[in-house]
């Protein structure tokens, strides 16, 4: 835990904080808050769902997506999280889709991208039009979920490692990331006006990791409580 | 090409791809698809929880123009 709890802190100013920005998450304090077993020892979100990560034998990584986010994990000697690993990872999984792709008869093209320390795959409509690609995002994105979470695993079987690529399918992540920060933008503002804790509807984890950050950078403190597919982000003051 | 689209998402997860039937049976209404794996790769196919056959449920599914399509993981060590 407290290796994870390490990771947020160096993870979230490794984003676009600055480490002083951050008050809510200085390492040694939510340590010893995560020691104490308080309830605020999960506002680390890299303890979220990342918690079964290293090591467990199966596909259960996607949930890591919540906090565990950009970046490697320090500490933990991922040292094959370079680059050029990332872009390995990228290959195998634009590889796999494109094949889908190709089968389905569907058009699109296949970015490889590194972003904050993952393989980032996008898929994007070729004319420009995204029409046809949003079968494969489906109406709330489970299909897009459902085709990362294969092709986390496509890498897995391909090079032993367990992959966090991010996929992305018609620009649904990044319409999606948008929306949400702008809604834990104005719940923070409410969190800091009026003092209270605010809860958040339920999220998937890519969803509450967009969340963690916006709040992070605002100074607060936020934790995700229930369990998928009911699990939400709620917001506390910074004074909590 | 539900079933071509299956033998490729399941090809592409296992360690012994070559070892990955895919047979569509029909039902009454729209298609039974039988995904048989190494035994070695059957716990890869099914996930903790069933979440990796859930995850080739939701692609078949998208993929299959609102006809009805089951999708079944067969345990060919129990018998077949």
């Amino acid at each position: 835990m407290s290796e994870t709890t390490t990771t947020e802190a160096a993870e979230t100013s490794g984003t676009d904080a600055t480490p002083q920005d951050v008050r809510s998450a200085p390492s040694d304090e939510l340590a010893a808050v995560e020691a104490e077993g308080t309830r605020d020892g999960e506002s680390v979100a890299a303890a979220d769902d990342s918690v079964g990560d290293p090591g467990a034998p199966d596909g259960e990584s996607a949930g890591d997506d919540d906090g565990a986010d950009p970046g490697q994990k320090p500490g933990s000697g991922r040292g094959k999280t370079s680059i050029r690993r990332l872009e390995e990872e990228g290959e195998v999984a634009a590889d796999y889709l494109e094949e889908l792709l190709d089968i389905a008869d569907l058009d699109g093209d296949i970015d490889i991208d590194v972003e904050n320390g993952r393989a980032s795959v996008a898929i994007v409509g070729e004319d420009g039009s995204d029409r046809e690609l949003r079968r494969l995002v489906g109406s709330r994105g489970e299909v897009l979920e459902a085709l990362q979470e294969l092709s986390r695993l496509a890498v897995q079987a391909r090079t032993g490692e367990r992959s966090r690529m991010m996929l992305d399918i018609a620009g649904f992540r990044a319409a999606r990331r948008r929306k949400l920060e702008d809604v834990a933008a104005r719940a923070c503002q409410e969190v800091k006006h009026t003092g209270q804790a605010y809860r958040l509807e339920p999220m998937t984890a890519f969803e509450r990791k967009v969340v963690h950050d916006v709040v992070a950078v605002a100074g607060l403190i936020s934790e995700s409580e229930g369990e998928d597919p009911g699990r939400r982000v709620v917001i506390h003051p910074a004074s909590a | 090409m539900l079933v071509d689209v299956l033998e490729h998402l399941v090809r592409g997860i296992v360690a012994h791809p070559d070892d990955v039937q895919v047979r569509t049976r029909p039902q009454r209404r729209g298609s039974l698809l039988e995904v048989r794996v190494h035994p070695e790769d059957l716990g890869r196919v099914i996930g903790r929880s069933g979440r990796t056959a859930t995850a080739l449920r939701t692609v078949v599914k998208a993929l299959a123009d609102g006809e009805p399509v089951r999708v079944d993981v067969v345990d060919v060590d129990r018998g077949r």
